[in-house]
């Protein structure tokens, strides 16, 4: 007998999270526990740490995570038409295939802007 | 969808976890615990797409939002220095928070009276549609059209302003 | 007074719960004795998985030190030192873990066990068998592709939780680096999806009977493969974790239990996109019937592990940001050029040929 799926990942999930979380916080009790303020400074190879350790983001590449979500939503759409490619009629495979066209622009001038390396 | 047991246990679990991590994104003092709160409560919504059989829904919903949006969002946070924030966690609650438990309490409250008194005369809600996976693509394509060739032109358009955004700003 | 009870009676008449907790008892009883749960705490369940991470870590340093003229673990009892995840375990368990000076003591303690909760649900609908799967979604193998783009913001989580600087910067750059490469390895199992007609990954094997996938749609297992040793962060793609750059990158801070866990987490996603290359383009568990269909799916998934494994010894690392650019200029274009391809392909009538 087979049971619903979702219930099923739903006890493999409770199942991994039980074991797992164990693995996680026992050693906690049974290990030494001394912090020592020299110890526990961040590793910096040696040197004394210094400056703020959540230093300012180097917000280099933010133009990837804009196009990361715009790609997001087009890929999940993408896989709603492939599952169906064969059983639609071409013109509707078309239409989505200009949906893809439409985005050539935007993607086009981010690899421009990408390629050119004063840019980012 | 059949799970087997009554679905009210399962739902009231996800209802309670979904509107608790939602009331903690806004209320979280530490702004971080904040966005891992909002990104539980999305992954609350896709449990509840399951439940209205909407899976693809579901998935979409965690793979966008929890996967792209609470990415952006992080970063927004960490782009804050740290004198804002505390400026922001210093302010005196002007409490809002109390009065909104207020509303909300009343609300519940008179939700759960008229339940009570229609007892079983509560109206039918219409199923959800159950569409197979197979069916998304159909009619997506051949049922919308237009709205498709929107999306892309929305989306396009989000993209090249957000773009030309961070282009201009690099600029200055 | 009375009014109110029989407000709240009416109310909890609303609602189904089970009366008593002998209520459930059938239905626990239903649940232990089905197919169902036997996959889930065996095979492919928990037990399983647990075992071939192990054997997945002792496998990686012996193919490692082959190709570096070495042995490899050797005496840590039994054959070829393969007790030697056992003593890599206990000694981690009994390690101190180190927090670091005002780290965020909670999200640094519990995002690997997010982390391994993320890479080993997908496993659910990973089918080892006709009927060895946990639970055959309709939705398959989106649900694999949603469950690992959590990783990357898990990833930053974790990283700006351990106060220091090394790690910040190497989440940042494992963050990008992970983003880029996801498109491109969800396009390119589009195109699989285009030839199989389904979501699921049961029917996706069941469609490769007559011919593995890996013939008609080449570049997109190209193009997938790479993109999936970028997800893993293994080299040729490893500048998150260089050593002489970022000591260990985004994992710098974590000691003792915290990086067993994380390392735990890191094995299992790398076993789970060797399945799922082997679920998408080597035609999962079918091979001639003298082995039973599990024994077939862990051999070919061990000699893809071998694949993403061996370039570690031998190939040079790429610069981060060249490795971004690359993902999101190049294997992007390669990708959804690849779906125009495969459309021409389904519709000129090749596929006929080889029986799909």
């Amino acid at each position: 007998m087979a049971l619903n799926p979702w219930l099923a990942i739903i006890i493999w999930a409770v199942l991994i999270v039980l074991l797992t979380g164990p693995l996680l916080t026992l050693p906690m009790f049974w290990s030494r526990r001394k912090p020592d303020p020299f110890r526990d400074m961040p590793f910096e190879s040696g040197q004394v740490p210094q400056g703020e350790a959540r230093t300012r983001l180097v917000m280099q590449y933010y133009p990837y995570l804009l196009m990361f979500v715009v790609f997001d939503v087009v890929g999940m759409f993408l896989f709603a038409w492939g599952i169906s490619y064969r059983t639609i009629p071409l013109n509707a495979s078309f239409l989505v295939l200009l949906f893809l066209f439409l985005l050539a622009a935007p993607l086009g001038y981010a690899l421009h802007l990408a390629l050119h390396r004063e840019n980012w | 969808m059949d799970l087997g047991i009554p679905p009210d246990v399962p739902f009231i679990i996800l209802a309670t976890v979904t509107v608790v991590a939602a009331i903690m994104a806004l209320q979280a003092k530490e702004l971080i615990y904040g966005a891992i709160s909002l990104a539980i409560s999305f992954i609350g919504v896709a449990g509840f797409f399951v439940f209205l059989d909407a899976p693809y829904l579901a998935m979409l919903q965690i793979a966008v939002y929890v996967g792209a949006v609470v990415v952006l969002i992080l970063f927004t946070i960490m782009l804050v220095r740290r004198e804002v924030v505390g400026e922001i966690a210093e302010r005196e609650e002007g409490g809002e928070g109390s009065m909104g438990l207020w509303i909300a309490g009343l609300l519940a409250v008179s939700i759960a009276g008229v339940a009570a008194l229609a007892g079983s005369n509560l109206p039918e809600t219409a199923p959800p549609a159950n569409l197979p996976v197979s069916e998304l693509g159909p009619v997506l394509a051949i049922s919308y059209p237009v709205p498709l060739v929107i999306l892309a032109l929305l989306l396009s358009a989000a993209l090249l302003g957000a773009l030309v955004l961070a282009k201009l700003e690099r600029e200055q | 007074m009375r009014s109110i009870w029989r407000f709240t009676g009416r109310i909890g008449s609303l609602v189904n719960l089970p009366a008593t907790p002998a209520d459930l008892i059938p239905f626990i009883i239903a649940v232990i004795t089905s197919h169902t749960f036997i996959t889930i705490v065996f095979f492919p369940g928990f037990i399983h998985l647990m075992l071939v991470v192990m054997f997945l870590t002792w496998y990686e340093r012996k193919v490692l030190a082959r190709i570096q003229l070495r042995i490899g673990p050797l005496y840590a009892g039994g054959p070829g030192g393969i007790l030697q995840p056992i003593a890599d375990g206990v000694k981690l368990i009994f390690k101190e873990v180190m927090i670091p000076y005002k780290a965020n003591k909670p999200l640094f303690i519990w995002m690997p066990l997010a982390m391994v909760f993320s890479a080993a649900v997908p496993f659910a609908v990973i089918p080892f068998g006709q009927h060895w799967v946990i639970a055959n979604l309709d939705v398959g193998l989106v649900f694999v592709f949603a469950m690992t783009s959590l990783f990357p913001s898990m990833i930053l989580i974790f990283a700006w939780a351990s106060n220091s600087k090394y790690p910040f910067l190497g989440g940042l750059r494992s963050l990008f680096q992970q983003v880029a490469y996801e498109i491109p390895m969800w396009i390119s199992a589009l195109s699989v999806v285009m030839l199989a007609g389904s979501l699921s990954l049961v029917d996706i094997v069941n469609a490769q009977q007559k011919i593995w996938f890996i013939v008609p749609a080449f570049l997109s297992f190209v193009v997938f493969f790479i993109a999936v040793m970028a997800e893993l962060e293994r080299l040729p793609f490893d500048l998150p974790e260089a050593e002489p750059e970022l000591v260990a990158g985004w994992y710098t801070e974590s000691s003792g239990a915290i990086f067993m866990v994380l390392f735990l987490a890191l094995y299992m996603k790398l076993y789970l996109m060797s399945s799922l290359i082997t679920v998408l383009f080597l035609g999962g568990w079918y091979g001639p019937a003298f082995l039973p269909q599990p024994v077939w799916f862990i051999m070919k998934t061990l000699l893809v592990a071998t694949f993403i494994i061996i370039p570690r010894g031998v190939y040079p690392r790429i610069r981060v940001d060249m490795l971004i650019r690359i993902g999101w200029t190049r294997l992007l274009i390669i990708a959804i050029a690849n779906v125009f391809l495969t459309v021409l392909m389904l519709n000129s009538g090749i596929l006929s040929t080889w029986g799909l």
